[in-house]
């Protein structure tokens, strides 16, 4: 599954989610096939289950939101079924793809499909800090948190946002080093 | 043997008005390699970043860098960023592609070099530095000697005449500073090392250069200034282990 | 506010997403014009800034917490433009990358939370401090601003599922708003917050600071005020005035009543209205309104209290603390 080409699984999911959303409640074959390809594909990729559990619990806000409503009402019920099985479906093919492709292949997918430079650049960029800058947060909380002894919540809001704040500061800063380090190899 | 690297009365100011460069003279021949001393804020990194045009942001005739001959200034920017290889200090500024190769085949990328000739160079420097088969890896999974030796990989990709080195071993465990220290040698490009570690200068610099307050202090053969106890206290540095069991007083 | 795949139909779907890619268009656009080549790699990294911030716990009671959406905020910090371009690529990596937020929801989520969040809290933000001066206005303008940017998002949203036939807006609305009124509290308290500790360590970073006005940003906002406009004409207009019914009248007076007018009407407001609620979408907006004038007054306070008389000129004052 992992080796499968992104362009491919993209278009793939892509046909899916579409399908799915726009089907018909009436056409049950169609979310019947859509159901076992995942569970094709979830055996093929060996993805853990309980690793999609917990990333269907996302949906849970809507999902939940929508039953309170939906309960009121006398077709309600089988409405929201519907809808449950629809988002189900969605979220879970784009996790099997998003799970069984490098993000850079992804990339390089949006890129032929002429996303503009800018903003892949920008998404490029981003998924490569993300990890980088969530290091840094979680090492200035603890400096904090070693240098906090009052239980104070107005204490603790000023303390997070002063690491929000600094955060975004280094974050300028590494920001001007990375043009340099591009200008330094070259970049126009 | 000529001089790859003339600088010339070379002045800098931050942003604040603060002086980083006071009127630097320093020149370097071809296959040298020189280590650049001083305290923290002397202004290393500051000059280091001059040789490439990196600085000044806008021409301010504040002094004149040469390299290979010609003076750096925005007509020959690309061409001089190609012959000065700079490693930063920090890897993770230098690293900005997801993955290694990417990153790797940055620079020859912006030198507009087919695609054939790219995944060659990246091929090739890649197994230079160690990291053979690293391609497809992921930047931020690799350990921080791993990232220093791509980050020397994705210089030396563009072939430079010219190595810069912003503390290049700081932060590596002994057994990265040797791996590192060991691919340096191999490189024959000439080499201007910016760094603390005074080791790593006795080993491999034939001359320092002491830079205090954005001024040069003292330049000439390493064991002959880094022996010098006065010299070395009085600039925020000290004379090397190293050289203490070599000559004991 | 992430919408997963489903809640949206594909008709909605289509608009959102026309209208966002118009959005993101001109964002980039002038992005490219107004942002000097050094600060490019800025967006990415305020994304992951943003991203890493979003995850930040602001403990609130008993367990739960309030977390930090930003759009406001990151717009009171880069400029609008930029403020859509960077929460867009957050959008798109949380979408394909931890599928948060639907993919066919995509167009939507933009929308609301890139177009409307970020630039219509921008809007604000520049309104009030225009009239409030100092740095206490701009916290006073920021956290009012967050708090209005999160609401007219959730509007929006509620919106899109209305006419989506998902849930009524009847319901959408009084839940999305009701909500958000609260979420948008913290929201606001906490953009402000972060704004107040950059501005007292690097206010250089802050864009448009020391600056005496900015009427350069007027067209960018009529562009972007022009495409939220449409939005809201489409999506909540038909629920929040009597225009099906008027539209209805006209079409009757014009011989038309039972051709195009009809099936369109019906598309957009569901067949079916939950029982005993439809006082609700009074009293929200009610809520909302007096909502607002409360909030503001608060965000006076907040203001006040943060920003020492001596602090309150932007380029003085805290260079001597």
């Amino acid at each position: 599954m992992q080796r499968l080409p992104a362009a491919l699984k993209l278009g793939v999911a892509l046909a899916m989610i579409v399908g799915t959303v726009l089907a018909p409640p009436a056409w049950t074959g169609w979310f019947t096939g859509v159901a076992a390809v995942l569970a094709l594909a979830i055996l093929l990729s060996r993805i853990p289950l309980l690793f999609l559990g917990k990333r269907l619990l996302l949906l849970s806000p809507f999902v939940l939101g929508a039953a309170l409503v939906n309960a009121l009402q006398p077709s309600g019920r089988a409405q929201w079924m519907v809808l449950a099985a629809r988002s189900a479906l969605c979220l879970l093919t784009v996790v099997l793809v998003s799970n069984t492709t490098p993000f850079c292949d992804i990339l390089r997918v949006l890129r032929r499909v002429q996303v503009p430079a800018l903003l892949i650049t920008t998404i490029a960029l981003m998924h490569r800090y993300i990890f980088v800058l969530a290091e840094e947060a979680e090492r200035m909380r603890r400096a904090r948190n070693s240098r906090t002894f009052h239980r104070g919540r107005r204490l603790r809001w000023q303390t997070l946002a002063t690491v929000v704040g600094q955060l975004f500061v280094r974050s300028s800063e590494r920001a001007e080093r990375i043009y340099d380090a591009m200008c330094a190899r070259g970049w126009k | 043997m000529s001089n790859v690297i003339e600088i010339t009365n070379l002045q800098y100011r931050y942003h604040d008005g603060t002086v980083a460069l006071a009127g630097v003279n320093l020149r370097v021949a071809a296959g040298e390699c020189v280590g650049l001393l001083g305290p923290n804020g002397s202004g290393k990194s500051t000059l280091l970043l001059h040789l490439n045009g990196i600085l000044p942001e806008k021409p301010d005739g504040g002094g004149a860098v040469k390299i290979v001959g010609e003076i750096v200034g925005k007509p020959n920017l690309e061409k001089v960023r190609r012959q000065v290889g700079l490693v930063f200090q920090d890897p993770d500024d230098q690293l900005f592609c997801p993955l290694a190769a990417e990153d790797v085949a940055f620079g020859p990328q912006q030198l507009g070099l087919s695609e054939a000739e790219i995944a060659g160079r990246v091929r090739g420097a890649l197994t230079q530095v160690g990291l053979a088969g690293f391609g497809r890896r992921a930047t931020h999974h690799l350990s921080h000697g791993e990232k220093r030796r791509l980050c020397l990989a994705g210089v030396l990709a563009c072939d430079p005449e010219i190595l810069a080195l912003d503390e290049p071993t700081s932060d590596l465990d002994p057994r990265g500073r040797r791996e590192f220290k060991a691919l340096l040698r191999q490189i024959p490009a000439t080499k201007l090392m910016a760094t603390h570690d005074l080791e790593l200068v006795v080993e491999m610099c034939s001359r320092v250069v002491v830079l205090d307050r954005g001024a040069v202090v003292a330049d000439g053969p390493t064991r002959e200034l880094l022996n010098n106890e006065e010299l070395m206290l009085a600039h925020g540095l000290e004379r090397p282990h190293m050289l203490r069991h070599l000559h004991p007083h | 506010m992430h919408i997963p795949d489903g809640f949206i139909d594909g008709k909605t779907a289509l608009a959102t997403a026309a209208l966002s890619a118009v959005g993101v268009g001109v964002a980039l656009r002038q992005v490219k014009r107004e942002l000097p080549p050094r600060k490019i790699p800025l967006l990415g990294l305020a994304a992951a800034f943003l991203f890493a911030a979003q995850m930040v716990n602001f403990p609130v009671a008993g367990g739960t917490s309030g977390h930090l959406v930003g759009g406001a905020l990151v717009a009171a910090l880069l400029g609008p433009s930029a403020a859509v371009v960077v929460v867009t690529t957050v959008l798109i990596v949380q979408c394909f990358l931890f599928a948060d937020g639907g993919v066919m929801a995509l167009g939507a989520n933009i929308f609301n939370m890139a177009i409307v969040n970020s630039v219509g809290g921008y809007a604000i933000y520049r309104s009030v401090s225009r009239v409030l001066p100092g740095v206490r206005g701009r916290i006073t303008a920021l956290a009012f601003a967050g708090w209005c940017a999160t609401v007219l998002a959730s509007i929006s949203c509620a919106g899109q599922l209305a006419s989506s036939g998902t849930v009524p807006w009847s319901a959408a609305f009084p839940a999305m708003a009701g909500t958000h009124m609260l979420i948008g509290v913290g929201e606001g308290l906490i953009s402000a917050l972060v704004f107040l500790a950059i501005q007292r360590t690097r206010p250089e970073m802050i864009a448009g600071n020391g600056e005496p006005g900015q009427p350069r940003r007027r067209g960018e906002l009529v562009r972007y005020g022009l495409l939220v406009s449409l939005g809201v004409a489409i999506f909540v207009a038909p629920f929040a005035c009597p225009w099906p019914d008027g539209l209805e009248r006209v079409a009757a007076r014009l011989g038309f009543e039972h051709k195009t007018a009809q099936p369109l009407l019906h598309a957009l407001a569901p067949d079916y209205q939950v029982p005993g609620i439809h006082w609700a979408v009074g009293a929200t907006a009610i809520a909302g309104a007096a909502g607002s004038l409360v909030v503001f007054a608060l965000a006076l306070l907040l203001g006040w209290l943060l920003v020492p008389k001596r602090a309150n000129g932007i380029t003085g004052g805290l260079k001597d603390a």
